[in-house]
């Protein structure tokens, strides 16, 4: 009731709440008001043009025929040819040679080391370090002391099919005992240090033939031909190199297995099979040995 | 008008309610602080589980959205309800069982998310005991609500002013939505499987999952703008009609935007782009309730320079504008591409959390504070200082997480010269480490903030009652 | 105040009616979810063309057969439940194992101990830094792998696709790094990445599987249950044994368990399109 409007002159609706909220009967902005219908004529356009209806059996799938996987498929396929156009030969040589051929190419050795960075770092590095430098209980990849063999094929087949490590607990007899393994832990340290002639270590060495600890890990502490067994004349130590560690290693053993299932305390060493998980296993697989051969200690 | 006859309304819950409000944001801002230093430097977690990042910053989200605000939702819908209504609550006592159960129950809430307990629903991680508490609770609400409008004088208020069609709008579509997404079997008193999997249940939680944004933090709190803002500006609404017509617009539209959250997921295309589309559509019905403020204001602009409250309204519309046109931009399928699962959707999300909806809320408690304990503040130059953390806090925050977010997802699809990816995803760790020491600077600025008003709101209150006290004295 | 006057339009009628207001609000408001969320329930193709054929939860995708793991549920003369099939089994060794499936034989239910660090993986959280959920790009298939189906989520409840990397996707991470990775890295996720802002979970070691929160029994059993109300194909016995089946375990094993289950179930095959 105008009477009651104290704000007569302002364009108010006539209508006021709590004392002195009112409001205007401006029209909405016009280039507001035009927006809204724009908008509205474009969302009819996209509903149209992009899949956006569903139907009874199925929906309606957009006059542009655009599909997320055929977008998908068209930005691979561009990033493919890219690739072909500048790296066609580069990319047929490393699916054609073997890992040993590519590596007497300077030029493909090169190519695969640049195109495996990224590979490397988000599929192998959380186990052996981002420079394959390892990590506490994953073996270095950058230096020459290799428990399956360091030649281009051992390293392929090492990242292909995985690696199980295996070592009795107790020597290959299952038979030494505690005093045992102390003396022998002592020698093997010893023979890490180039220490192990001294005679204080007699008994260790005597261990060390009890427990047929050369079957795998080679006369002198040096494996004769790679079969996951530690070399252990080097200083470079798989696990560690406390003395406490190395008892417990040779005490529990590397993935001892009783009824199926790993023993408590046992070593645990395995490397996944690659053959399966990678993208592109086939050129992947061998780029990636490529890369480990020329961190360093490839043979 | 008579004066002396004022109406009388029931406000002391609105007051408790207020001084909840005030203390959760002061505790939410601190766990999203926390938080934020967690990502920075990881040892902060301790070990501890109960505040492991993935538990903390759940604590935060239901912290600063449910509880903080949550309880702004009740304390100014029951603040305006009565005022643009003419009349008392409904009822008083349910008021205050609703408010003091919702209390309880979202600590709770934090309580047991802390220790576990969760539905590994986003935005819905309460477990069953208390999904149910908190739906019961959420209807006293609704229901106090709408009786009191429906108990108005229709002779002197005929029409229902547009605050409560927002607050009312929110109800009901949080209600349904809520209940919905929430229906689960349990398997013991701290755990229950969702009723659906796979992308039924994703669809379902992001209908959901967007609404708590759409409904939640957008109309509950244009509620509050629609009061506030004329009331604190002390000028009419800008445009009856453009409130008529974006109001229907985001009743109607938000509800479908769930599904830009998943795009270029194993959800079929066509929801993606259905969401899409209507995402894209919503800019101009958005920004129509920011226009309708900041135009509320025209003619008042050199109030700004003396006005603290009126700042904190006004940068809010502002940031409300940004972040309704960032999200539709995000939503675009080739932006989305690129933001979504990086920090850009956080920088997103608090452009309109702290811009947006805390900002408003701050204003609005403070005009509440005054009004309801009849004083003026303690300090309107804390306020003014409160105004700068929180404004600087706030563009710390999102500058941090639009340069994160954005690296992120370059690195991410980023080729090197060979056509081979250039970086792996641990460097793209490691190259967000700066931005996240930014952000939490900013939440430092934002939570300093948070307790110089909630100081300022204690000390207003004492003196208000010292006041109080010395008139019924002298009085005597 | 202003007046008594007939209401012009609708719009002013719902504001002077506010019951009416509530109905029109809420009529506004359900509209989406019924154009959007019902069809994803009838469209064959939204899970790649996975059905339920029964009440037993029997599935089958003729489309593509790869996808599900296919068994046959029937009743026994006791009324029980019973396969053809056997998800789970205890070996001679007293060790329970995976009986008739194996990786790449398609989407199965989840055994007891997968279901429970399924659980885990929500109440740590897991799923607020990490992704499972594999979009149709180029660098994520590099990265990740072939980009994830509806299908291979068809028993997750709740999904866990999460809506933020903080962390890598996990989707794809079965069988990607051993056993005793995953205990290190969880144990101090620091230690393996350098640069991870991952928190470590020391606590899972010491806690045992069977125990849910204060000292409350984790019942499998009634787990797997609901699991199947919901229309997660187990037998009886599978069920039954349930609780056995996760004794002597810890909540290590039980979170690595299911870390390595995940995107084994199928073998995509990258030259087939198993979406238009
Ligand atoms: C889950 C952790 C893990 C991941 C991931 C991993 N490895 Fe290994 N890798 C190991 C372990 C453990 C060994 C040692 C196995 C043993 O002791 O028998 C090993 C051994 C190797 C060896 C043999 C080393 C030697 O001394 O003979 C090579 C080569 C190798 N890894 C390369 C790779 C490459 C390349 C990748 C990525 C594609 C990779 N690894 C990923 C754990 C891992
Ligand atoms: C059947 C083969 C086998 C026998 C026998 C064996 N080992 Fe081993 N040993 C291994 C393998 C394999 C590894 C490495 C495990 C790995 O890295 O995966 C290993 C590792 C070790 C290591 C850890 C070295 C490091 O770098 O941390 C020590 C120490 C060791 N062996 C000592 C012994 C001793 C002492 C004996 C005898 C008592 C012995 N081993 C017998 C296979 C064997
Ligand atoms: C603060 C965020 C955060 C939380 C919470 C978190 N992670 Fe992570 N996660 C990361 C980051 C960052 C990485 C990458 C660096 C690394 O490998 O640690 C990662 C890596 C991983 C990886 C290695 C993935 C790969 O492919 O290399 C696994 C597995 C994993 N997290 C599992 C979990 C589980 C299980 C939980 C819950 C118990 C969890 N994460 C909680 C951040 C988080
Ligand atoms: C029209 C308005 C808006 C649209 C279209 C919109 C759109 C979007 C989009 C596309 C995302 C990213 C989804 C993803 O990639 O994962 C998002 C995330 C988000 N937005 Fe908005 N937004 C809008 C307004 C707002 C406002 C005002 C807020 C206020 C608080 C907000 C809060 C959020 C939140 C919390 C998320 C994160 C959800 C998650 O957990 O992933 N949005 N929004
Ligand atoms: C001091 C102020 C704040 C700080 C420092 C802060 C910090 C954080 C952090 C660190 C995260 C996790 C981000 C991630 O996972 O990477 C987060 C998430 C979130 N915060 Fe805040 N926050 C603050 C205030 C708020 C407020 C006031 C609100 C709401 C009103 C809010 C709503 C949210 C939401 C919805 C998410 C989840 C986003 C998503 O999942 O996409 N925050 N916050
Ligand atoms: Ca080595
Ligand atoms: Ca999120
Ligand atoms: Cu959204």
């Amino acid at each position: 009731m105008a009477h009651n409007n104290p704000w007569p002159d302002e364009g108010n609706t006539g209508h006021i709440w709590d004392e002195d909220i009112r409001e205007l009967d401006n029209p909405p902005p016009l280039w507001w008001m035009l927006s809204l219908y724009a908008g509205f004529v474009m969302m009819i356009f996209y509903a149209l043009y992009y899949p956006t209806i569903p139907l009874k059996d199925s929906h309606f799938e957009g006059l542009a025929g655009w599909t997320q996987i055929e977008e998908y498929k068209e930005d691979k396929a561009v990033l493919e040819n890219w690739r072909k156009a500048k790296f066609a030969d580069q990319e047929e040589q490393l699916a054609a040679l073997s890992v040993d051929e590519i590596l007497k190419n300077d030029e493909l050795k090169t190519y695969a080391v640049k195109t495996s960075k990224v590979l490397f770092g988000d599929y192998c590095a959380a186990c052996h370090g981002a420079g394959g430098q390892g990590n506490p209980n994953f073996p270095v990849l950058a230096d020459d002391d290799w428990l399956w063999g360091g030649k281009p094929s051992q390293i392929k087949a090492s990242i292909s099919n995985g690696r199980v490590g295996n070592m009795p607990a107790r020597g290959m007899m299952g038979n030494l005992t505690d005093k045992e393994i102390v003396q022998v832990a002592d020698y093997v340290i010893a023979l890490s240090e180039g220490k192990a002639d001294q005679s204080k270590y007699a008994p260790g060495k005597a261990a060390y033939t009890k427990g047929m600890c050369l079957a795998c890990h080679g006369p002198a502490g040096k494996p004769l031909a790679p079969a996951g067994a530690t070399n252990l004349t080097d200083g470079v130590w798989r696990f560690s190199g406390d003395r406490d560690e190395v008892i417990k290693t040779i005490t529990y053993g590397v993935n001892v297995k009783k009824g199926g299932e790993l023993t408590e305390n046992t070593r645990k060493a395995v490397m996944p099979a690659f053959k399966e998980r990678l993208p592109d296993p086939e050129v992947n697989i061998k780029r990636l040995a490529v890369y480990v051969y020329s961190l360093g200690g490839g043979q | 008008m008579d004066t002396t006859a004022k109406p009388q309304y029931d406000d002391g819950v609105v007051k408790y309610l207020a001084v909840g409000a005030i203390t959760f944001l002061v505790l939410g801002t601190f766990l999203g602080t926390f938080a934020a230093a967690q990502l920075a430097w990881p040892v902060l977690n301790f070990d501890i589980a109960e505040i492991t990042f993935a538990r903390l910053r759940v604590m935060h989200t239901n912290t600063v959205i449910f509880a903080f605000g949550g309880m702004t939702l009740m304390a100014t819908a029951y603040y305006t309800v009565q005022r643009t209504n003419g009349v008392r609550l409904w009822s008083n006592g349910m008021a205050w069982t609703n408010a003091i159960l919702f209390t309880i129950g979202l600590l709770a809430v934090v309580l047991t998310i802390s220790l576990g307990m969760t539905t590994g629903k986003e935005y819905h991680e309460q477990e069953w005991p208390l999904a149910i508490a908190i739906a019961l609770v959420w209807t006293l609400y609704t229901l106090n609500f709408i009786m009191t409008i429906a108990s108005r004088n229709k002779e002197t208020h005929p029409n229902v002013y547009v605050s409560n069609w927002f607050f009312m709008g929110m109800m009901i579509a949080i209600t349904y939505l809520y209940v919905v997404n929430g229906l689960a079997i349990p398997v013991s008193m701290f755990r229950s499987y969702s009723l659906f999997a796979g992308v039924q249940d994703a669809m379902i939680q992001w209908w959901w999952g967007h609404n708590a944004v759409g409904f939640f933090l957008t109309a509950g709190f244009l509620g509050i703008m629609y009061y506030f803002v004329p009331k604190q500006a002390q000028r009419p609404i800008y445009s009856y009609r453009l409130s008529v017509i974006h109001f229907w617009a985001l009743m109607f539209g938000y509800v479908w935007l769930g599904a830009h959250h998943l795009q270029y997921t194993a959800l079929p295309d066509w929801t993606g782009s259905l969401g899409a589309v209507i995402s894209l559509a919503m800019i101009i019905p958005s920004w129509g309730g920011a226009l309708n403020g900041m135009l509320t204001l025209s003619g008042a602009w050199d109030r700004l320079r003396t006005d603290y409250i009126l700042r904190f309204l006004i940068i809010a519309l502002a940031f409300y504008a940004m972040s309704t046109f960032e999200g539709p931009v995000m939503a675009a399928k080739t932006v989305n591409a690129l933001s979504h699962y990086t920090d850009w959707t956080i920088g997103h999300v608090h452009s309109g959390a702290l811009g947006w909806v805390a900002m408003i809320s701050i204003g609005a408690l403070y005009h509440m504070v005054m009004k309801l304990w009849n004083t003026d503040m303690y300090s309107m130059k804390l306020i003014n200082f409160h105004f700068w953390l929180a404004t600087i806090g706030t563009v710390f925050y999102i500058v941090a997480m639009w340069v994160s977010g954005i690296m992120q997802g370059l690195m991410w699809r980023a080729y090197d010269e060979y056509g081979t990816l250039a970086y792996t995803f641990a460097e793209s760790v490691a190259a967000m480490h700066p931005y996240y020491v930014m952000r939490t600077v900013g939440g430092l600025l934002f939570f300093s903030g948070a307790v110089v008003m909630l100081y300022n709101v204690i000390m207003t209150i004492r003196m208000a009652n010292a006041k109080e006290t010395a008139a019924a004295t002298a009085n005597a | 105040m202003s007046d008594n006057q007939e209401p012009k339009n609708l719009q002013e009628r719902l504001e002077r009616n506010i019951f009416g207001l509530f109905m029109a609000t809420a009529l506004a408001v359900s509209i989406a979810g019924i154009v959007e969320i019902v069809p994803l329930f009838y469209l064959k193709d939204t899970v790649d063309y996975t059905e339920k054929t029964d009440k037993y939860g029997n599935v089958k995708n003729e489309k593509f057969p790869e996808l599900v793991w296919e068994r046959t549920f029937t009743q026994d003369t006791d009324g029980k439940l019973v396969s053809d099939k056997a998800l789970y089994k205890q070996d001679r060794n007293g060790n329970w194992v995976i009986a008739d499936w194996k990786a790449g034989d398609g989407v199965r239910p989840y055994t007891p101990l997968e279901l429970a660090g399924r659980d885990l993986y929500l109440r740590e959280g897991c799923y607020i830094c990490h992704s499972q959920m594999i979009r149709p790009f180029r660098d994520e298939r590099e990265r990740y792998g072939h980009f994830s189906l509806a299908t291979e989520s068809m028993y997750d409840h709740p999904m866990q696709w999460g809506s933020k990397r903080t962390g890598p996707d996990l989707a794809r991470l079965g069988g990607k790094y051993s056993d005793e990775w995953h205990v290190m890295h969880l144990l101090r996720p620091q230690d393996m990445v350098p640069e991870s802002v991952m928190p470590a979970y020391p606590w899972l070691a010491e806690n045992p599987v069977s125990e849910d929160f204060f000292g409350t029994e984790r019942d499998m059993t009634e787990r797997l249950s609901v699991m199947r109300t919901l229309g997660v194909p187990y037998t009886d016995e599978e069920i039954e044994n349930a609780n056995k089946a996760i004794e002597g375990y810890t909540e290590m094993d039980a979170m690595v368990a299911y870390l390595q289950v995940l995107g084994t179930m199928v073998k995509l095959d990258d030259s087939k399109s198993y979406r238009e």
